[in-house]
């Protein structure tokens, strides 16, 4: 039994791609219950596996999957405790690391805890992962994102814009303020080229955990110029229900045959879509019994099927463009 | 008469070398042409 934590854009297509080609039943919780009725009626109909549950009913799940917003570090606890594995699609830095402190507690109850299942971070793991099998050897990640899924992402964007971007530079993690470090940056047609700054991401934390080999790792998130003057406000314009059509562009450095070498691939896809996507596939290889996982894992991490992950997502509808030269 | 001259000589070295950096400034390991290709699962 898989319990969803959350039926907004990201929980309902986390309950889409489980419910394709899964018997077992899953369980949607959501503080708006009649958001929760509303999902478990629409796919309840084709399959009659997707239920409404109370927070109390999902501790009979085998699988958590916080498809809500962050934080999720309190809720991931209480499920470990009751030896419940979690994924969770956290895009907040701190409640990220507070997530993978929960390493040993994991561990100890032998269940899985796999932090930032989202889209950056979690696919953009699996994307960077799967490049670096046609280098020698591996020593940059950069990381790009356009776009927001459901209004708890677009706040974490906002928010993400005033805060203090981490990276790694060679050998140290350096700060510096959300909003800076302007780079054009190219994501697959129809999103085209955006300015993409720093930003308050998880993403360079993550990755830096799944290639403990690399020297420098950065995120950047898109911003319009309004975007950057408002970031120290409180957002004042309400966030749309979904945003537009995102993407999501990785970069990889390193070394190839003995020469310098730079492979790009980009994804177009709602950014919540890819999340949904990605979360629900963890939670099937998961549910399959595919790993045995003990403890805080990311996506990338080597103890991961990531091919197996990614090839799912892929299937699922997402769309993923290579970077060729002319 | 003096300051406005000064002030638009600096105007136009800053021009000439911000032009001279932009034409003839290339970015390190930046690419410069290709395109994108849809990748297709083959499981």
């Amino acid at each position: 039994m898989i319990g969803i934590f959350g039926a907004g854009i990201v929980g309902t297509k986390v309950a889409e791609t489980l419910a394709v080609d899964l018997q077992n039943q899953i369980l949607v919780h959501d503080s708006n219950k009649i958001v929760a009725n509303r999902l478990a009626s629409r796919l309840g109909k084709k399959r009659q596996v997707v239920s409404v549950a109370s927070r109390f009913d999902l501790n009979s799940a085998t699988i958590a999957v916080l498809a809500g917003p962050p934080p999720h570090s309190s809720l991931a606890r209480e499920f470990i405790e009751k030896n419940i594995s979690v994924v969770s699609v956290s895009d907040d830095v701190s409640d990220c690391t507070n997530l993978l402190a929960l390493d040993t507690l994991a561990k100890n109850h032998g269940v899985a805890l796999v932090v930032g299942a989202a889209s950056s971070p979690g696919m953009s793991g699996l994307l960077a992962r799967s490049m670096s099998k046609s280098f020698d050897a591996v020593d940059e990640v950069h990381v790009a994102l356009h776009g927001t899924g459901g209004p708890a992402c677009a706040r974490q964007h906002h928010r993400a814009l005033s805060g203090q971007s981490v990276g790694w530079h060679d050998g140290e993690w350096i700060r510096r303020p959300g909003g800076s470090g302007r780079e054009l940056c190219w994501f697959p047609e129809p999103v085209g080229a955006y300015d993409c700054y720093r930003g308050e991401l998880p993403d360079p934390l993550l990755i830096k955990k799944a290639f403990p080999e690399l020297e420098r790792v950065t995120a950047r998130v898109s911003a319009t110029r309004r975007d950057r003057v408002f970031a120290r406000l409180p957002q004042l314009i309400p966030p749309q229900a979904e945003g537009g059509m995102g993407g999501l562009r990785v970069e990889v450095r390193g070394f190839r045959d003995g020469q310098r070498w730079v492979e790009v691939i980009g994804v177009v896809e709602r950014v919540g879509q890819v999340a949904g996507a990605v979360s629900g596939c963890v939670a099937k290889i998961l549910h399959h019994g595919d790993v045995k996982l003990a403890g805080a894992t990311v996506l990338g991490d080597s103890a991961l099927p990531n091919e197996k992950i990614l090839h799912d997502v892929i299937d699922s509808g997402v769309q993923v463009h290579a970077f060729v030269r002319a | 008469m003096k300051v406005i001259r000064r002030v638009l000589l600096a105007l136009s070295v800053a021009s000439a070398v911000a032009g001279v950096l932009r034409f003839k400034g290339k970015g390190v390991g930046a690419i410069k042409q290709g395109g994108w290709r849809k990748i297709i699962d083959q499981k």
